[in-house]
């Protein structure tokens, strides 16, 4: 169980920021760019030091600015996947998942299981940005991490990929446990991943922004005008199967 | 034509060239990554070799490395021996001379590395130690390689240092340059020019060497 | 911008550079230096020339006039180069100026003993700096003391080379070499005096000479220099600092 309760002090404004997340759960974090999102997520990969109150993680304290504690990142044993791939240029793809894996036949799984086996000895800049995202998948779920951060890992991609990954991850997320935090500005795949979603907005929770953004949306689908888009979105819920054999995962 | 000054010259060059990265690493590190207090004092103190005239520099180390100075007392208490006017003595002149020129091209390369790198490295629980050997340097190799070359190319026709610390002694400190200079003073044309077309090849050798590391990571 | 480089340019162009003032231009080897600095006002307040001097080794100093460089006296530390300058028919004829004494000079009083062939190859005394034997008179001199007194093969594996005498005597008064076979005249230098010596009196007295280059475009006032050079005034200044 993810326990959050922290403030720290930004350029604009403070983030003050409070829920928890348990295993199995997937908390979609959304909210206008500059909300603070990405510090939350640096926050609890423990890139960065809060200012006030902690992060406890099960019976361990990861951080505690009244105690002074803090636990760096290495020690987190958690798995981050940023919006550009963050893959080590210098090695193969396989050298890459295998970095921080438990074992061998779990690299060999996942990259399986993610359909990009056949790119093992490749580089990074070799292949394609759907390809790499799939890789940082891997590379950070290797370690079987006790907790998942995810920054924006799709928006990169083009809607195809984004729309594949996207199922993977909610069969992952019953397969793997653990609790898994989803940054995201895109509201559809909030909708459609989380389970818990938090608004933020200027660095605190905007339990009536969702609210407001679902309304915006409604009126738009009524008034025609997102047609297409209202189409688009209830297609991206279910790739179709013939794309999911090709993208190979699930 | 006597070939101990050029072979003196390579050895001192090969040597410089090998033992600097070990020097400018972690110099070049700290100023890429590190926030502290007195990091530009860290600056100019690594960056005051190249702006002082040699025959400063050389004097100073002259003083320092002396039987009387601090680093000179030191090695002959514990070796018995005079650091200055020894090898071991021009190869340290050497690398004090070229840590400059190591460090500048090193640091460039490291401050252009992705920090999301770093980042990277570190949640997946590698401690800033391994994250040094295992990331950092492998993706800086094109800088240290630069580097090097251009300091083994520096070495060669280092001077004013050398002359001041080494005390031109024929198969120990009488490097190449020192012996050029030495045969033009004494109206020997012929040997000055012979050594001197022997050292040329190899600085052109060495620069186009040098552009074509730097036109790879282009 | 502009203004800034015109001031510049202005400053290089306007500023005298005094070397074109003189009157007459010497090229005097090194180790005279303190005497000559003496002399030169001496001679300026006595015939109202202006003379200018550059100071360097003498077989720095002897590439350069036979690469035309624009002096008109060389005052050598030795015989050999102003001869070969009358034999090639660049100068006039050479005369003796001065007379050098090498001695043996320390920083430490253990080593100015009587005795400077008892020092040399005392175990104790580990570097002995001696100015290149092969460019500097001083060094040849050196050299051939240490050979009449049969002591050169034991005593080379010690000796660290100055490109000159004044640098043989830098590493003798930094300690960095124990003992230096240095000229006389350093042993009356604010530096020189916090040492002792021993004079070395196998060395061959160093011969130096001066000559008159056929060249020198002052001729006149360098004759009336050469003149100045047998004065009693210039004598006593010689011995104060060493030479005879």
């Amino acid at each position: 169980m993810l326990d959050v309760k922290m403030t720290k002090r930004l350029k604009h404004f403070d983030l003050d920021i409070a829920f928890n997340c348990a295993p199995g759960e997937l908390t979609a974090v959304i909210g206008p760019s500059g909300a603070g999102k990405t510090t939350l997520v640096r926050l609890l990969a423990g890139l960065e030091r809060p200012d006030g109150g902690g992060i406890t993680f099960g019976n361990t304290v990861w951080a505690d600015v009244e105690k002074r504690v803090f636990l760096p990142a290495r020690k987190r044993d958690l798995g981050l996947v940023f919006q550009d791939y963050t893959l080590f240029p210098h090695l193969t793809i396989r050298k890459n998942v295998a970095f921080a894996a438990s074992n061998e036949d779990r690299v060999d799984e996942l990259m399986t299981m993610f359909g990009i086996r056949h790119l093992e000895s490749s580089r990074p800049s070799d292949i394609s940005g759907g390809e790499r995202q799939r890789a940082a998948f891997c590379q950070a779920l290797a370690r079987d991490p006790v907790l998942l951060l995810l920054d924006e890992p799709f928006s990169a991609l083009d809607v195809a990929n984004r729309r594949n990954l996207r199922s993977c991850l909610k069969e992952l997320k019953n397969e793997l446990h653990i609790p898994i935090l989803h940054v995201t500005h895109d509201l559809d795949e909030a909708l459609f991943l989380g389970d818990t979603i938090l608004a933020v907005e200027s660095g605190r929770i905007a339990p009536n922004w969702l609210k407001e953004q679902q309304a915006i949306q409604r009126r738009l689908a009524v008034s025609g005008l997102a047609r297409e888009e209202g189409a688009a979105v209830s297609r991206a819920e279910e790739p179709r199967p013939v794309e999911r054999a090709l993208l190979g995962c699930g | 034509m006597d070939w101990t000054p050029l072979i003196l010259s390579a050895k001192l060059a090969i040597w410089t060239m090998l033992l600097i990265p070990i020097l400018a690493s972690p110099m070049a590190s700290l100023l890429a990554f590190g926030r502290f207090k007195g990091k530009s004092l860290l600056d100019a103190v690594v960056t005051l070799p190249m702006v002082m005239p040699p025959t400063v520099l050389g004097f100073a180390l002259l003083v320092v490395m002396g039987p009387r100075g601090y680093l000179g007392g030191l090695w002959e208490d514990v070796t018995g021996d005079r650091l200055v006017f020894s090898f071991t003595g021009i190869l340290l002149a050497s690398l004090i001379f070229n840590l400059p020129f190591a460090v500048q091209p090193l640091r460039a390369s490291l401050e252009k590395l992705d920090p999301r790198l770093l980042e990277s490295a570190a949640v997946l629980g590698l401690s800033p130690l391994s994250t040094f050997f295992r990331i950092v340097l492998p993706n800086c190799l094109g800088g240290l390689a630069a580097a090097s070359i251009l300091v083994f190319a520096h070495s060669l026709g280092e001077f004013g240092v050398i002359l001041m610390v080494g005390g031109s002694i024929p198969g120990q400190t009488q490097v190449a340059s020192v012996a050029i200079f030495e045969a033009v003073e004494a109206l020997r044309f012929d040997d000055a020019f012979r050594m001197s077309a022997a050292l040329i090849p190899v600085c052109f050798a060495v620069l186009l060497i040098i552009n074509k590391i730097n036109a790879r990571r282009a | 911008m502009k203004r800034i480089c015109s001031l510049m340019l202005a400053f290089c162009l306007l500023i005298p550079t005094g070397a074109f003032a003189a009157d007459l231009f010497i090229a005097q080897a090194a180790n005279f230096t303190p005497v000559m600095k003496e002399i030169i006002p001496a001679f300026e307040k006595a015939t109202g020339l202006k003379a200018q001097a550059t100071y360097a080794s003498t077989g720095k100093l002897y590439g350069q006039i036979i690469n035309d460089a624009p002096f008109d006296i060389l005052m050598a530390a030795d015989e050999r180069r102003p001869n070969k300058l009358f034999a090639d028919g660049l100068a006039e004829k050479p005369f003796v100026y001065a007379k050098g004494q090498v001695v043996l000079w320390s920083n430490d009083k253990n080593f100015c003993g009587d005795d400077w062939k008892a020092t040399v190859v005392n175990d104790a005394v580990k570097r002995v700096s001696v100015a290149n034997t092969e460019t500097a008179p001083y060094g040849t001199s050196s050299m051939k003391a240490m050979q009449a007194a049969g002591l050169w093969d034991k005593v080379q594996p010690k000796l660290v080379y100055g490109q000159s005498i004044s640098q043989a005597f830098q590493f003798a008064s930094t300690g960095s070499a124990d003992v230096g076979f240095c000229a006389y005249s350093s042993v009356f230098t604010e530096v020189g005096k916090k040492g002792c010596f021993t004079v070395v009196d196998e060395a061959p007295p160093v011969i130096q000479a001066a000559c008159v280059l056929k060249s020198a475009p002052h001729a006149d006032a360098a004759a009336k220099f050469v003149k100045f050079l047998s004065s009693p005034e210039v004598q006593a200044m010689k011995l104060k600092y060493g030479y005879k």
